[in-house]
């Protein structure tokens, strides 16, 4: 699974029918130590209600179809974590609304 | 599979993994010799690792062939703690 944090919502009207009444979000990749964007952007189908500014870890590939919400859906990515706190070496380097 | 280093943990308790007692690690992957290669990923801990062992990683829709994580949604799960490596008849890691 791989960190990232939500940047903004993805919409879209004209889609498959089976993408019907999926939330999409923008995410960038993030390092673990500092939490600074990689520049790495995925759009993800939310399954665990996030929001923007979150913290969150999503899996790719055939695993996106396992949550409740993806179940037979064509998601290649999927968040199925937001993330409360990330402990590196011993060190809190994250923890959710303590972010300065 | 591909080797790793666990180097810390990761919680949220807002999930839609449909596992109630997962714990998730960060793990960075690494070379044979347990160099980290500075990628992170986060990953399901299924053998109690701790910090600076070296793990197996198994990753994708293998993932799902474990009974605790059949038809979950996991796609990077440690396997299994590597007590040592050797390549060419060398120690090139050793669980201290």
């Amino acid at each position: 699974m791989q960190l990232a944090r939500v940047k903004g919502t993805v919409v879209s009207t004209h889609k498959s029918p089976s993408m019907e009444g999926q939330r999409l979000l923008l995410l960038e990749r993030v390092e673990p130590a500092g939490l600074a964007g990689k520049g790495d952007f995925v759009v993800a189908v939310d399954a665990v209600g996030a929001n923007s500014g979150e913290i969150v870890f999503y899996v790719t590939g055939s695993s996106a179809r396992m949550t409740e919400a993806t179940k037979g859906k064509p998601s290649d990515a999927t968040i199925i974590a937001i993330v409360d706190q990330i402990e590196k070496d011993g060190t809190l380097t994250y923890s959710k609304g303590q972010e300065a | 599979m591909t080797l790793a280093r666990v180097s810390g943990t990761v919680v949220g308790t807002v999930r839609a993994d449909g596992l109630p007692d997962a714990r998730y690690l960060l793990v960075e992957d690494c070379d044979q010799a347990g160099k980290g290669r500075g990628e992170f990923l986060v990953a399901l801990d299924l053998v109690g690792a701790a910090r600076d062992q070296l793990v197996l990683l198994t990753q994708g829709s293998s993932c799902r062939w474990t009974d605790g994580t059949a038809d979950r949604p996991m796609d990077t799960l440690v396997v299994a703690i590597v007590d040592a490596i050797d390549q060419g008849g060398r120690y090139v890691w050793k669980q201290v």
